[in-house]
Protein backbone atom coordinates (compact mmCIF):
# COMPACT_ATOMS: atom_id res chain seq x y z
CA UNK A 1 0.00 0.00 0.00
CA UNK A 2 1.29 3.70 -0.67
CA UNK A 3 -0.14 6.33 1.23
CA UNK A 4 0.06 9.92 1.37
CA UNK A 5 -0.41 12.72 4.56
CA UNK A 6 -2.65 15.92 3.39
CA UNK A 7 -1.53 17.82 6.47
CA UNK A 8 -3.89 21.02 5.48
CA UNK A 9 -7.57 20.73 3.47
CA UNK A 10 -5.99 23.32 1.45
CA UNK A 11 -2.88 21.63 0.26
CA UNK A 12 -2.03 20.98 -3.15
CA UNK A 13 0.41 18.54 -2.17
CA UNK A 14 1.13 15.59 -0.08
CA UNK A 15 3.74 13.71 1.53
CA UNK A 16 4.60 10.00 1.33
CA UNK A 17 4.91 7.89 4.05
CA UNK A 18 5.77 4.55 1.97
CA UNK A 19 7.95 4.19 -0.95
CA UNK A 20 6.07 4.64 -4.37
CA UNK A 21 6.03 3.08 -7.71
CA UNK A 22 4.95 4.63 -10.75
CA UNK A 23 1.32 3.51 -11.62
CA UNK A 24 0.74 3.35 -7.69
CA UNK A 25 -3.16 4.19 -6.23
CA UNK A 26 -1.58 6.03 -3.33
CA UNK A 27 -4.24 6.68 -0.94
CA UNK A 28 -4.39 10.03 0.66
CA UNK A 29 -5.15 10.60 5.01
CA UNK A 30 -4.63 13.05 7.24
CA UNK A 31 -6.91 16.46 6.20
CA UNK A 32 -7.59 14.65 2.89
CA UNK A 33 -9.16 11.30 1.42
CA UNK A 34 -9.38 9.60 -1.70
CA UNK A 35 -6.32 8.61 -4.15
CA UNK A 36 -4.21 9.84 -6.47
CA UNK A 37 -2.30 7.44 -8.88
CA UNK A 38 1.31 8.07 -8.97
CA UNK A 39 3.29 9.46 -11.86
CA UNK A 40 6.26 7.91 -11.16
CA UNK A 41 8.63 6.17 -8.74
CA UNK A 42 8.89 8.43 -5.48
CA UNK A 43 10.82 7.55 -2.51
CA UNK A 44 9.09 8.14 0.99
CA UNK A 45 9.00 11.59 2.93
CA UNK A 46 8.95 13.56 -0.73
CA UNK A 47 6.09 15.10 -2.30
CA UNK A 48 3.32 14.62 -4.83
CA UNK A 49 0.89 16.55 -5.83
CA UNK A 50 -3.23 16.53 -5.00
CA UNK A 51 -4.26 18.58 -7.84
CA UNK A 52 -2.63 19.94 -10.82
CA UNK A 53 -0.47 22.96 -10.53
CA UNK A 54 0.22 25.18 -13.39
CA UNK A 55 3.47 26.55 -14.12
CA UNK A 56 4.00 29.75 -12.13
CA UNK A 57 1.54 28.41 -9.48
CA UNK A 58 1.48 28.36 -5.61
CA UNK A 59 2.79 24.97 -3.75
CA UNK A 60 1.04 25.03 -0.93
CA UNK A 61 1.96 22.35 2.03
CA UNK A 62 0.67 23.47 5.88
CA UNK A 63 -1.85 25.71 4.62
CA UNK A 64 1.34 27.69 3.44
CA UNK A 65 3.24 28.74 0.16
CA UNK A 66 6.23 26.59 -0.05
CA UNK A 67 7.29 27.72 -3.31
CA UNK A 68 6.39 28.40 -7.30
CA UNK A 69 5.83 25.88 -9.41
CA UNK A 70 8.73 25.79 -12.27
CA UNK A 71 6.36 23.43 -15.11
CA UNK A 72 2.56 22.01 -14.70
CA UNK A 73 2.88 19.70 -12.19
CA UNK A 74 0.07 17.07 -12.90
CA UNK A 75 -2.08 15.38 -10.11
CA UNK A 76 0.07 11.96 -8.61
CA UNK A 77 3.61 13.74 -10.08
CA UNK A 78 6.50 14.29 -7.58
CA UNK A 79 6.83 17.91 -6.64
CA UNK A 80 10.31 18.52 -5.82
CA UNK A 81 13.41 20.79 -6.13
CA UNK A 82 13.09 20.13 -9.93
CA UNK A 83 10.05 21.51 -10.84
CA UNK A 84 9.50 23.76 -7.47
CA UNK A 85 11.45 27.31 -7.17
CA UNK A 86 11.29 29.07 -3.24
CA UNK A 87 10.68 32.35 -3.23
CA UNK A 88 13.10 32.97 -0.28
CA UNK A 89 16.37 31.29 -1.47
CA UNK A 90 17.70 27.15 -1.29
CA UNK A 91 20.35 25.88 -1.01
CA UNK A 92 21.68 24.27 -4.14
CA UNK A 93 21.31 27.68 -5.95
CA UNK A 94 21.95 31.14 -4.74
CA UNK A 95 19.62 32.53 -2.61
CA UNK B 1 -10.35 22.12 30.60
CA UNK B 2 -8.78 22.19 34.02
CA UNK B 3 -6.24 20.61 36.01
CA UNK B 4 -4.76 20.30 39.38
CA UNK B 5 -2.18 22.61 40.68
CA UNK B 6 -0.43 24.73 43.56
CA UNK B 7 -1.20 28.45 43.89
CA UNK B 8 1.57 30.51 44.55
CA UNK B 9 1.43 34.01 46.56
CA UNK B 10 1.38 35.75 43.75
CA UNK B 11 -1.39 34.13 42.02
CA UNK B 12 0.33 31.89 39.34
CA UNK B 13 -0.19 28.26 39.76
CA UNK B 14 2.46 25.31 40.01
CA UNK B 15 2.02 22.16 38.57
CA UNK B 16 4.84 20.61 40.54
CA UNK B 17 5.79 21.14 44.35
CA UNK B 18 9.86 21.44 44.53
CA UNK B 19 11.99 23.61 46.44
CA UNK B 20 14.47 24.73 43.63
CA UNK B 21 18.23 24.89 45.40
CA UNK B 22 19.88 27.85 43.18
CA UNK B 23 23.36 27.79 42.72
CA UNK B 24 24.72 31.59 42.00
CA UNK B 25 27.67 30.78 40.02
CA UNK B 26 29.62 27.79 39.16
CA UNK B 27 31.98 27.42 41.84
CA UNK B 28 28.72 26.61 43.79
CA UNK B 29 27.47 23.71 42.28
CA UNK B 30 29.07 20.82 43.79
CA UNK B 31 27.43 22.11 47.11
CA UNK B 32 23.82 22.79 45.10
CA UNK B 33 24.25 19.12 44.00
CA UNK B 34 25.29 17.64 47.63
CA UNK B 35 22.03 19.41 49.17
CA UNK B 36 19.89 17.91 46.72
CA UNK B 37 21.16 14.65 47.48
CA UNK B 38 20.09 14.94 50.60
CA UNK B 39 16.89 16.72 50.67
CA UNK B 40 13.63 14.91 49.01
CA UNK B 41 11.82 17.32 47.17
CA UNK B 42 14.24 19.75 45.83
CA UNK B 43 15.67 20.61 41.96
CA UNK B 44 19.18 21.64 41.52
CA UNK B 45 19.65 24.53 39.39
CA UNK B 46 22.92 24.69 38.62
CA UNK B 47 24.81 27.48 36.06
CA UNK B 48 28.27 27.15 34.50
CA UNK B 49 30.01 31.03 34.36
CA UNK B 50 28.40 34.14 35.93
CA UNK B 51 32.33 34.88 36.95
CA UNK B 52 33.72 36.34 34.34
CA UNK B 53 30.45 37.56 32.73
CA UNK B 54 29.81 41.53 32.92
CA UNK B 55 27.21 44.06 31.02
CA UNK B 56 24.10 42.34 29.29
CA UNK B 57 25.68 38.86 29.67
CA UNK B 58 25.80 39.07 33.72
CA UNK B 59 22.55 40.63 33.31
CA UNK B 60 20.69 37.84 31.42
CA UNK B 61 22.19 35.31 33.26
CA UNK B 62 21.06 36.50 36.81
CA UNK B 63 17.60 37.28 35.25
CA UNK B 64 17.56 33.83 33.75
CA UNK B 65 18.55 32.21 37.02
CA UNK B 66 16.08 34.41 39.67
CA UNK B 67 13.14 33.89 36.32
CA UNK B 68 13.61 29.89 37.10
CA UNK B 69 13.40 30.85 41.06
CA UNK B 70 10.17 32.45 40.06
CA UNK B 71 8.70 29.66 38.24
CA UNK B 72 5.38 28.48 39.72
CA UNK B 73 6.57 25.00 39.77
CA UNK B 74 8.94 26.00 42.65
CA UNK B 75 7.24 26.08 46.18
CA UNK B 76 10.26 28.40 47.23
CA UNK B 77 14.24 28.65 46.88
CA UNK B 78 17.01 28.12 48.44
CA UNK B 79 19.77 30.28 46.77
CA UNK B 80 23.24 29.46 47.21
CA UNK B 81 26.19 32.07 46.32
CA UNK B 82 29.66 32.59 47.14
CA UNK B 83 29.63 36.19 48.56
CA UNK B 84 26.97 38.72 49.41
CA UNK B 85 26.39 40.87 46.69
CA UNK B 86 25.66 38.13 43.45
CA UNK B 87 23.69 36.00 46.24
CA UNK B 88 21.93 39.25 46.48
CA UNK B 89 21.28 40.13 43.23
CA UNK B 90 19.49 36.41 43.11
CA UNK B 91 17.29 36.26 45.88
CA UNK B 92 16.13 40.04 45.56
CA UNK B 93 14.82 38.98 42.28
CA UNK B 94 13.09 36.06 43.36
CA UNK B 95 11.55 38.19 46.28
CA UNK B 96 8.40 39.86 44.52
CA UNK B 97 6.46 36.31 44.43
CA UNK B 98 6.31 36.42 48.26
CA UNK B 99 7.62 32.50 48.15
CA UNK B 100 10.11 31.65 50.69
CA UNK B 101 13.76 32.42 50.02
CA UNK B 102 16.42 31.39 51.89
CA UNK B 103 20.14 31.48 51.10
CA UNK B 104 23.56 30.52 52.34
CA UNK B 105 26.70 32.46 51.53
CA UNK B 106 29.67 30.02 51.29
CA UNK B 107 32.65 33.20 52.63
CA UNK B 108 30.30 32.99 55.86
CA UNK B 109 30.50 29.75 56.85
CA UNK B 110 33.69 27.56 57.48
CA UNK B 111 33.70 25.82 54.53
CA UNK B 112 32.18 23.14 51.94
CA UNK B 113 31.06 21.10 54.93
CA UNK B 114 29.62 24.08 56.78
CA UNK B 115 27.82 25.45 53.85
CA UNK B 116 26.65 22.02 52.74
CA UNK B 117 24.88 21.76 56.59
CA UNK B 118 23.83 24.94 56.47
CA UNK B 119 21.97 24.59 53.05
CA UNK B 120 20.63 20.93 53.91
CA UNK B 121 18.87 22.27 56.93
CA UNK B 122 17.50 25.72 55.01
CA UNK B 123 15.97 23.04 52.19
CA UNK B 124 14.72 20.33 54.54
CA UNK B 125 12.47 23.59 56.52
CA UNK B 126 11.43 24.54 52.86
CA UNK B 127 10.34 21.38 51.94
CA UNK B 128 8.51 20.54 55.33
CA UNK B 129 6.22 24.23 54.29
CA UNK B 130 5.35 23.49 50.86
CA UNK B 131 4.62 19.80 51.51
CA UNK B 132 1.43 21.33 53.61
CA UNK B 133 0.46 23.12 50.05
CA UNK B 134 -2.62 20.90 48.38
CA UNK B 135 -3.41 20.39 44.60
CA UNK B 136 -6.56 22.45 43.56
CA UNK B 137 -8.85 22.89 40.27
CA UNK B 138 -7.28 25.51 38.26
CA UNK B 139 -8.18 26.36 34.62
CA UNK B 140 -6.09 25.48 31.87
CA UNK B 141 -5.12 29.34 31.26
CA UNK B 142 -3.11 29.39 33.95
CA UNK B 143 -0.84 27.52 32.12
CA UNK B 144 2.01 28.28 29.88
CA UNK B 145 3.58 25.86 27.73
CA UNK B 146 7.11 26.28 25.73
CA UNK B 147 7.04 24.22 22.07
CA UNK B 148 10.19 22.98 21.11
CA UNK B 149 12.07 20.13 18.91
CA UNK B 150 15.26 18.06 18.46
CA UNK B 151 16.48 15.31 16.59
CA UNK B 152 14.10 16.05 13.61
CA UNK B 153 13.31 14.32 11.14
CA UNK B 154 10.88 13.76 8.36
CA UNK B 155 7.75 12.45 10.75
CA UNK B 156 8.43 15.79 12.96
CA UNK B 157 7.27 18.01 10.16
CA UNK B 158 4.30 15.39 9.30
CA UNK B 159 3.26 14.23 12.44
CA UNK B 160 4.68 15.46 16.24
CA UNK B 161 5.09 19.00 15.39
CA UNK B 162 1.18 19.79 14.03
CA UNK B 163 -0.17 17.64 17.10
CA UNK B 164 2.09 19.83 19.28
CA UNK B 165 0.37 22.60 17.20
CA UNK B 166 -3.02 21.17 17.54
CA UNK B 167 -2.12 21.05 21.44
CA UNK B 168 -1.27 24.66 21.51
CA UNK B 169 -4.33 25.97 19.80
CA UNK B 170 -6.38 24.23 21.95
CA UNK B 171 -4.43 25.98 25.23
CA UNK B 172 -4.56 29.14 23.58
CA UNK B 173 -8.01 29.23 22.69
CA UNK B 174 -8.60 27.95 26.46
CA UNK B 175 -6.94 31.45 27.38
CA UNK B 176 -3.64 30.02 27.76
CA UNK B 177 -0.45 30.84 26.58
CA UNK B 178 1.70 29.09 24.15
CA UNK B 179 5.99 30.19 23.52
CA UNK B 180 7.46 29.18 20.57
CA UNK B 181 11.52 29.57 20.51
CA UNK B 182 14.69 28.96 18.43
CA UNK B 183 14.80 32.36 15.77
CA UNK B 184 17.39 30.30 13.54
CA UNK B 185 14.21 28.06 12.60
CA UNK B 186 12.49 30.69 11.16
CA UNK B 187 14.63 31.85 8.62
CA UNK B 188 12.98 31.56 5.20
CA UNK B 189 9.69 31.41 6.65
CA UNK B 190 9.44 34.72 8.78
CA UNK B 191 7.12 36.55 6.82
CA UNK B 192 4.83 33.52 6.63
CA UNK B 193 4.99 33.55 10.45
CA UNK B 194 4.57 37.78 10.50
CA UNK B 195 1.51 37.19 8.98
CA UNK B 196 -0.27 35.67 12.42
CA UNK B 197 0.78 39.14 14.38
CA UNK B 198 -2.01 40.56 16.03
CA UNK B 199 -0.80 44.07 15.16
CA UNK B 200 2.10 46.10 13.59
CA UNK B 201 4.35 46.12 16.54
CA UNK B 202 4.24 42.78 17.32
CA UNK B 203 5.38 41.93 13.94
CA UNK B 204 8.28 44.04 13.40
CA UNK B 205 9.42 42.91 16.63
CA UNK B 206 9.46 39.36 15.25
CA UNK B 207 10.80 40.56 12.07
CA UNK B 208 13.61 42.66 13.38
CA UNK B 209 14.45 39.46 16.13
CA UNK B 210 15.13 37.20 13.06
CA UNK B 211 16.91 39.47 10.03
CA UNK B 212 18.72 40.70 12.98
CA UNK B 213 19.88 37.26 13.71
CA UNK B 214 20.19 36.55 9.92
CA UNK B 215 22.40 39.71 10.11
CA UNK B 216 24.88 38.74 13.21
CA UNK B 217 25.20 34.91 11.28
CA UNK B 218 26.50 36.74 8.33
CA UNK B 219 29.21 38.69 9.97
CA UNK B 220 30.36 35.62 11.70
CA UNK B 221 30.68 34.27 7.94
CA UNK B 222 27.66 32.04 7.89
CA UNK B 223 24.69 32.02 5.38
CA UNK B 224 21.77 30.26 7.47
CA UNK B 225 19.55 31.39 4.56
CA UNK B 226 21.63 30.17 1.36
CA UNK B 227 22.43 26.72 3.31
CA UNK B 228 18.90 25.65 3.54
CA UNK B 229 17.74 23.26 3.38
CA UNK B 230 20.80 21.27 3.41
CA UNK B 231 21.62 18.26 1.13
CA UNK B 232 20.17 15.70 3.34
CA UNK B 233 16.75 18.10 3.86
CA UNK B 234 16.49 17.65 0.03
CA UNK B 235 17.32 13.72 -0.14
CA UNK B 236 15.10 13.00 1.98
CA UNK B 237 11.87 15.37 0.27
CA UNK B 238 11.79 18.99 1.67
CA UNK B 239 12.23 21.68 -1.32
CA UNK B 240 12.45 24.51 0.20
CA UNK B 241 13.75 26.70 3.16
CA UNK B 242 10.11 27.66 3.39
CA UNK B 243 8.46 23.90 4.03
CA UNK B 244 11.53 23.40 6.27
CA UNK B 245 10.83 26.20 8.48
CA UNK B 246 7.15 25.64 8.27
CA UNK B 247 7.12 22.38 9.26
CA UNK B 248 9.85 23.44 12.25
CA UNK B 249 6.97 26.06 13.13
CA UNK B 250 4.04 24.03 13.13
CA UNK B 251 4.40 23.14 16.66
CA UNK B 252 3.06 26.57 17.11
CA UNK B 253 -0.47 26.08 15.94
CA UNK B 254 -2.53 28.52 13.88
CA UNK B 255 -3.37 31.23 16.48
CA UNK B 256 -2.30 34.89 16.22
CA UNK B 257 1.09 35.77 17.60
CA UNK B 258 0.49 38.39 20.79
CA UNK B 259 3.92 38.49 21.91
CA UNK B 260 7.72 38.62 21.18
CA UNK B 261 10.10 38.16 23.97
CA UNK B 262 13.77 38.31 24.62
CA UNK B 263 15.97 35.39 25.98
CA UNK B 264 14.21 34.05 29.19
CA UNK B 265 11.21 37.01 29.44
CA UNK B 266 8.37 36.55 30.75
CA UNK B 267 4.70 37.20 28.66
CA UNK B 268 2.67 39.75 30.47
CA UNK B 269 -0.17 38.93 27.60
CA UNK B 270 -2.15 35.46 27.34
CA UNK B 271 -1.91 33.75 23.92
CA UNK B 272 0.91 32.45 21.35
CA UNK B 273 4.27 33.77 21.66
CA UNK B 274 7.58 34.10 20.23
CA UNK B 275 10.70 34.20 22.39
CA UNK B 276 14.03 34.96 20.27
CA UNK B 277 16.82 32.14 21.47
CA UNK B 278 19.66 30.23 20.35
CA UNK B 279 18.21 26.81 18.46
CA UNK B 280 20.07 24.39 21.05
CA UNK B 281 17.59 22.81 23.05
CA UNK B 282 18.80 22.90 26.31
CA UNK B 283 19.15 26.49 26.20
CA UNK B 284 16.30 27.19 24.72
CA UNK B 285 14.20 25.10 27.59
CA UNK B 286 16.47 26.90 30.23
CA UNK B 287 14.56 30.20 28.73
CA UNK B 288 11.26 28.65 28.69
CA UNK B 289 11.82 28.04 32.49
CA UNK B 290 13.00 31.45 32.95
CA UNK B 291 10.09 32.52 31.60
CA UNK B 292 7.85 30.69 33.93
CA UNK B 293 6.53 27.86 31.46
CA UNK B 294 5.42 24.82 33.85
CA UNK B 295 5.87 22.47 30.88
CA UNK B 296 7.41 21.65 27.95
CA UNK B 297 5.78 19.75 25.13
CA UNK B 298 9.26 18.58 22.73
CA UNK B 299 9.23 16.87 19.23
CA UNK B 300 11.67 14.14 18.19
CA UNK B 301 11.84 12.23 15.35
CA UNK B 302 14.71 10.35 15.46
CA UNK B 303 14.99 10.76 19.60
CA UNK B 304 16.30 13.08 21.95
CA UNK B 305 16.05 12.00 25.91
CA UNK B 306 16.83 15.60 27.54
CA UNK B 307 14.44 17.08 30.03
CA UNK B 308 14.27 20.74 31.85
CA UNK B 309 14.43 20.46 35.90
CA UNK B 310 11.82 23.49 36.18
CA UNK B 311 9.74 22.78 33.23
CA UNK B 312 8.33 18.93 32.73
CA UNK B 313 9.32 17.96 29.46
CA UNK B 314 6.61 15.73 27.40
CA UNK B 315 8.72 13.96 24.70
CA UNK B 316 6.24 13.64 21.84
CA UNK B 317 6.98 11.27 18.62
CA UNK B 318 5.52 10.20 15.54
CA UNK B 319 8.09 7.80 14.17
CA UNK B 320 7.41 4.05 14.90
CA UNK B 321 11.03 3.30 14.98
CA UNK B 322 12.06 5.81 17.43
CA UNK B 323 9.10 4.81 19.43
CA UNK B 324 9.52 1.32 19.53
CA UNK B 325 13.71 1.44 19.89
CA UNK B 326 13.18 3.88 23.01
CA UNK B 327 10.06 3.56 24.36
CA UNK B 328 10.92 4.72 28.24
CA UNK B 329 11.93 8.08 27.07
CA UNK B 330 8.83 8.82 24.87
CA UNK B 331 6.24 10.36 27.24
CA UNK B 332 3.34 10.54 23.91
CA UNK B 333 3.45 8.44 21.06
CA UNK B 334 1.47 9.74 18.07
CA UNK B 335 2.45 7.68 15.27
CA UNK B 336 -1.44 6.54 14.55
CA UNK B 337 -1.22 9.70 12.56
CA UNK B 338 1.22 8.44 10.22
CA UNK B 339 0.52 4.20 11.29
CA UNK B 340 -3.34 4.22 11.54
CA UNK B 341 -4.43 7.65 9.24
CA UNK B 342 -5.99 9.37 12.15
CA UNK B 343 -5.94 12.92 11.68
CA UNK B 344 -3.65 15.45 13.30
CA UNK B 345 -7.03 17.13 15.25
CA UNK B 346 -7.72 13.95 16.52
CA UNK B 347 -4.46 13.09 17.77
CA UNK B 348 -3.47 16.54 18.80
CA UNK B 349 -6.75 16.46 21.38
CA UNK B 350 -5.45 13.54 23.08
CA UNK B 351 -2.00 15.23 23.23
CA UNK B 352 -3.95 18.15 24.98
CA UNK B 353 -5.70 15.87 27.38
CA UNK B 354 -1.74 14.54 28.22
CA UNK B 355 -0.71 18.42 28.68
CA UNK B 356 -3.28 18.98 31.29
CA UNK B 357 -2.53 15.37 32.98
CA UNK B 358 1.19 15.92 32.96
CA UNK B 359 0.16 19.48 34.73
CA UNK B 360 -1.94 17.25 37.41
CA UNK B 361 0.94 15.27 38.54
CA UNK B 362 1.67 12.93 36.06
CA UNK B 363 5.01 12.26 35.56
CA UNK B 364 7.53 12.48 32.19
CA UNK B 365 10.81 10.60 31.84
CA UNK B 366 13.21 13.04 32.17
CA UNK B 367 11.08 13.32 35.76
CA UNK B 368 11.56 9.97 36.70
CA UNK B 369 14.98 9.11 35.31
CA UNK B 370 15.89 12.93 36.04
CA UNK B 371 17.78 13.06 32.67
CA UNK B 372 17.82 17.01 33.12
CA UNK B 373 19.99 19.67 32.24
CA UNK B 374 20.27 23.28 32.67
CA UNK B 375 22.13 25.89 30.33
CA UNK B 376 21.97 29.26 30.37
CA UNK B 377 23.01 31.03 27.06
CA UNK B 378 25.82 33.63 26.56
CA UNK B 379 25.90 36.62 24.36
CA UNK B 380 29.39 37.84 25.30
CA UNK B 381 32.86 36.43 25.76
CA UNK B 382 34.09 36.22 29.32
CA UNK B 383 36.35 38.60 30.31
Amino acid sequence: MTRAILLNESDNVATLIDDGSSGDDCLLQGEGTGSVKLGRDIPFGHKIAVADIDIGGEVIKYGQVIGLATEAIPAGQHAHVHNIESRRGRGDKPA
Amino acid sequence: MNFLGYERPDGQVGIRNWIGVISVMDNINPITRAVCGAVDGTIPVTTLFVRGQFGRDLEIAFDTLAGMGRNPNLAGALVIGLEEYSTGQIADRIANTGKPIETVILQRTAGSIAATAEGTEKAARLVAGASSLRRKEFPASALTLGVECGGSDTTSGLASNPAIGRAADRLVDDGGTVIISETSEFLGAEDLFAERAADDSVRRAFLDRVLGHEKASMERGLDIRGANPVPDNIKGGLSTIEEKALGAMSKAGTRPLVGVLDYGESPVRKGMHFMATPAPAVESMTAFAASGCQLIAFSTGVGNIIGNYVSPTIKVSGNPKTVGKMPVNIDHDVCSIIEDGRTITEVGDELYDYVLDVSSGTKVASEILDQRETAISRFEPSI
